[in-house]
Parts: structure tokens; C-alpha cells; sequence
């Protein structure tokens, strides 16, 4: 101890600087504490379970019995995959609006500047949070998709409709795809709360982005404006992991992905290095 | 001096004074926070120049053939940035309210007039005012802006049948819809939980009728909230049943039962 306070020598009382990656694992720790004592890290999953998992089954019930009444262009035209995730949506939208809370909450409880005065490195602060928030909604994701297909499948096959199992052509894929897909949301809803630093401003930014605008997009008679910039939305890129879209190979669309969130994180580490708290 | 004035009981301020002061209050408290003006400027923004966009890129369509061109609505083309913009307006509703619980200032405003209930009238009334007032000037300039845009093909006059109706319609749509917001935020006193709420109810809940279908949900469909977007539309296709003001009123009960719960809980909870 005594050596230490030498150590750290003519400063007055001051600690020694903790090594870079006790100061990793603290962080990490302090941000895991305020994640999962949130309210909605226990509200949104579950919301999102009921959309993609509950409402999914009772549409895909719907589908089942419709089955045997189907003429055979409908049968061709059936998709046991994305009659299965219909409401994947909602489930992608909840986890944006769950990245944003987990900043914004910060900011509106003023915790925030508990947290930048603990650990002035605030790129540091910034990517625990991402480290907490992306693989966990990887992992919750991947609960809700699996949970999503297993009974959706289950219900085509007790009704002898066209389904499928995890090793058919590109399945696994997809259901991964979706996966990465919930957690790449929740990142953007991560660095858009930490932007702009308002639950208010944040959520409804969460549901333009993610909901109203590929919707309001699709109504627009295709032109050389839209044909180039509406198969680049958030949602539209995730599209792509459930069903095939003209134009847009998986690789663009993974691609394109990545670039959303690193793009906001790059302005989002940006700005809170630069602003107040 | 001093002394004296404390000893001088106070004279109960008339109903007629604590109003207007309550409303001057709510004036500046809804003026004055940074959000406000911004949702507001966003709202129109999106309505206004979405107008145009979707005039232009509608063009080609409302040239196309007769067949199309009898199943085109060339107000309701215009008007779907509403879609877009109602929730700006909706958060606006919310954070009226919840933004004063969150900063604490809900307890001064409660301190300052007891009367809870004529207070929360008083911010509705202040606010109906402002946002219709905002909403009816950007639905006019959007008519115009996106019938201009559209205007070498088919495109809507003023004073045709119905359109008078559907552009006064959508000032009052998105105004409801911020009293639904403002009403509900009394509810839940938590922004993120009103807007969750109140975002499920106008855009998730209409989307999930339409993936699960059926007798029943087609049925209920039509008596979600979003029926009254029915109000900015010249077409009742589909489905629907309920023309513009019938659509208006559904969600005119919507907002007329969420202020009958919050009128009651309002005097009776804490702050």
C-alpha cells in the first residue's frame, strides 16, 4: 500500500491510475449493474416475445387451416419461413427502442454524470455499453427467434402444411440473420439515445426509422430517387435476412447493416466525447 | 410592513383570474421548452415537404391510366407523410406532460393551483389551440404544395367535393392525436412508457390486425385509433366502412375516454 502511495509520489493523495483493463472490467461491470436493473430490460424482451412469438403462432394457426383450402398457385406461393416471422418487425422495433432507453433513461435520471465523472473516458463508457448491448440482444434474439420458429413450425406440421426444420437449405442462416439483424437494432437505438440524449426524441426516431418510413416508402411509385436510397433502409436491409429481394445480394444487405452502425457509432462516440452531460 | 401583510389573510382568487393565470402559466411552460417548437418545426417539415415528394413521385402513377387513375386519391397521396409526421406531434402530446413529471416541476405547478383538474384542462385547452392552430396552417400548405406538384396530372382543386373536408380534417386528425399522447402521459407519468404505449396503439396495433387475419380483427380494425386517418382521404377503400367524420369520431372516443381516466386519476394520485 505504502508503495503504491509512494508510487504514485509528489502527486497529493491521489490513486495510482488503474491499469487499462481493471478499468475495462469496472466499467463493464458498472454498466452491466445499470442494464440489467432496468425496467425495460425486462418489459421489452418480454413485449417482444408476445409480437414475435404470440402473435406469430396465431397467424401461423391461421395459416395452417387455411392450407387444405388452398388452390395451387397458393400452395406454390406458400413460405412456411416468412408466414412464420410476419411480426419479426415489432420484435426488431422493440429492441431499437431498448437500446435507446438504456442511454436515455441515463440522461433523464442524470445518473449520466455519476457515471462520466466515475469514468471520464467516455469512449471507454460508450463502447462497455455496446459490448452490453449488442451481444445481449444477440443472445435474447436468438431466444425469441428460436422460441418464434419452433413453435410456428410445430403448428405447419400438426396441421401437415409445407414446414421446416433447422437443417433444411439456408434455415439456420436466416434465423441468424434475423438475430443479427434485432441486435444491429439495438445498437442503432443505442448511439441514436446517446445523439440526442432524449427518451422522447429517441423512441419516435426509433419508430420513424425502423416503421413508418419503408412503410411510407413503399407508396411511392419507384423512381430514380427511391430505387437507390429505399432498399438501403434499416428495415429493408434487414428484409433481407428473412426472404430474397430483387437487387439486394445478402452480402450488400450484412453489408449495409454494419455501415449503419458504425456510422452512428462513430457520430454518437463523437458527440459524447465533445458535449455536455 | 411585512409583518402585517403576513397577517392579512388572503383574499380566494376569483375562478375567471386563476384561470387565466393557469393558462399563462401552461402558455409558457409549453413555449418554452426546447422540444416543443422543434416538434412542431419536425411535424410540419415532414408534412409539408413530404407533400411535395410524394406529389412528385406520385406523378407517373396519376398520369397512368384511366383504371388507375380512377382508384387514385390525389389528397390522401399528399397527406401520407401524415403517417410520418403524427408522431412527432403524438411525443409532443406526451412529453407536455411527462416532461414535467420527469424534471419534478408537475409538483410547483400542483403547489401553485390545487385544482388539478381545472390545470389539466387548461394545458389541453392551451395546447389543442397551439397544435391545431400549427396543424391546420401545414395541412393547407401541404394541399397546395403537392397538388402543385402533381398538378400536369390528375390532381385536386380546393373546392371539389370532399376536399375541403379532408384538409381541415388532417389539422384536426394529428391535434387529436397529440391530446391522445398528452392524455395517456397522464396516465403513465413515464415518457418512454406513454410513448411505447401510444406508438403501439397508432402504428403496431393496425399492423397486427392486418398480419392476423380473420372475421373479428377485420372487423375491430376499422375502430382502432388510426380510423381517423379516414378524415384525409377522398377514397374509403378497402374494408372500410367509416367515412372522414365518422373516422374522426372513433378517435375522438379514443381521446374522450383516455381524459375520463386521467381527469379521475389525476386529483387522486401523488405527484
Amino acid at each position: 500500500m505504502s508503495t503504491v502511495m509512494a508510487a504514485s509520489g509528489a502527486g497529493s493523495a491521489g490513486h495510482a491510475p488503474p491499469a487499462a483493463h481493471r478499468r475495462a472490467w469496472a466499467v463493464l461491470a458498472a454498466e452491466w449493474i445499470k442494464l440489467r436493473s432496468l425496467r425495460s430490460m425486462l418489459v421489452t424482451p418480454l413485449l417482444g416475445a408476445i409480437a414475435c412469438v404470440g402473435l406469430a403462432d396465431l397467424a401461423v394457426r391461421h395459416h395452417a387451416t387455411g392450407w387444405p383450402h388452398l388452390d395451387a398457385v397458393q400452395r406454390a406461393q406458400f413460405d412456411p419461413l416468412a408466414i412464420n416471422f410476419n411480426f419479426v418487425t415489432l420484435g426488431i422495433l422493440l429492441f431499437g427502442v431498448l437500446g435507446a432507453l438504456v442511454v436515455t433513461n441515463e440522461y433523464g435520471s442524470g445518473v449520466i454524470r455519476t457515471t462520466l465523472a466515475a469514468t471520464p473516458q467516455r469512449g471507454l463508457v460508450l463502447a462497455a455499453k455496446a459490448v452490453l448491448v449488442g451481444p445481449g440482444s444477440f443472445a435474447l434474439a436468438m431466444v425469441i427467434i428460436f422460441g418464434a420458429f419452433f413453435t410456428g413450425q410445430g403448428i405447419l406440421s400438426g396441421a401437415h402444411a409445407p414446414h421446416l426444420s433447422l437443417s433444411d437449405h439456408h434455415v439456420l442462416v436466416h434465423l441468424l440473420g434475423m438475430a443479427g439483424y434485432m441486435a444491429a437494432a439495438g445498437l442503432l437505438g443505442l448511439f441514436t439515445g446517446v445523439l440526442v440524449r432524449s427518451a422522447a426524441v429517441a423512441v419516435t426516431s426509433m419508430f420513424g426509422l425502423l416503421l413508418v418510413l419503408p412503410l411510407m416508402a413503399d407508396k411511392i411509385t419507384p423512381n430514380a430517387l427511391t430505387r437507390h436510397t429505399v432498399p438501403y433502409l434499416p428495415m429493408n436491409l434487414g428484409d433481407r435476412m428473412l426472404r430474397p429481394i430483387q437487387g439486394l445480394s445478402p452480402g450488400v444487405a450484412v453489408a449495409g447493416l454494419a455501415a449503419w452502425v458504425l456510422v452512428l457509432a462513430a457520430a454518437a462516440a463523437f458527440s459524447l466525447r465533445g458535449r455536455d452531460a | 410592513m411585512n409583518a402585517q401583510a403576513g397577517t392579512v389573510p388572503r383574499r380566494g382568487t376569483s375562478l375567471d383570474s386563476r384561470l387565466r393565470a393557469t393558462a399563462r402559466s401552461e402558455w409558457i411552460k409549453f413555449r418554452s421548452v426546447r422540444s416543443s417548437p422543434l416538434a412542431l418545426v419536425a411535424a410540419a417539415l415532414i408534412v409539408v415537404v413530404g407533400a411535395w415528394l410524394l406529389g412528385v413521385g406520385n406523378r407517373d402513377s396519376a398520369a397512368a391510366s384511366p383504371d388507375s387513375g380512377a382508384a387514385f386519391d390525389p389528397v390522401f397521396t399528399v397527406f401520407q407523410a401524415i403517417e410520418l409526421a403524427q408522431l412527432f406531434i403524438a411525443a409532443l402530446g406526451v412529453t407536455t406532460v411527462t416532461g414535467e413529471y420527469a424534471s419534478g416541476l408537475i409538483r410547483g405547478t400542483f403547489l401553485a393551483t390545487p385544482q388539478r383538474a381545472q390545470v389539466l384542462a387548461i394545458k389541453a385547452l392551451v395546447f389543442t389551440v397551439a397544435v391545431w392552430a400549427c396543424c391546420t396552417a401545414m395541412s393547407y400548405q401541404a394541399f397546395f404544395l403537392g397538388q402543385a406538384a402533381l398538378s400536369p396530372a390528375k390532381h385536386a382543386g380546393i373546392g371539389d367535393p370532399g376536399v375541403l373536408t379532408a384538409v381541415f380534417g388532417a389539422g384536426l386528425y394529428l391535434t387529436l392525436i397529440g391530446l391522445l399522447g398528452m392524455f395517456i402521459g397522464v396516465l403513465v407519468r413515464s415518457t418512454s412508457a406513454a410513448l411505447i404505449s401510444l406508438f403501439g396503439l397508432l402504428v403496431v396495433l393496425p399492423i397486427a390486425f392486418i398480419e392476423i387475419p380473420g372475421k373479428i380483427t377485420k372487423n375491430l380494425a376499422e375502430y382502432l385509433p388510426d380510423a381517423g386517418e379516414q378524415a384525409f382521404q377522398l377514397l374509403h377503400t378497402g374494408s372500410y366502412t367509416l367515412g372522414p367524420w365518422q373516422g374522426l369520431g372513433v378517435l375522438a372516443g379514443y381521446v374522450a375516454a383516455a381524459a375520463v381516466t386521467a381527469f379521475a386519476l389525476i386529483v387522486r394520485r401523488d405527484a
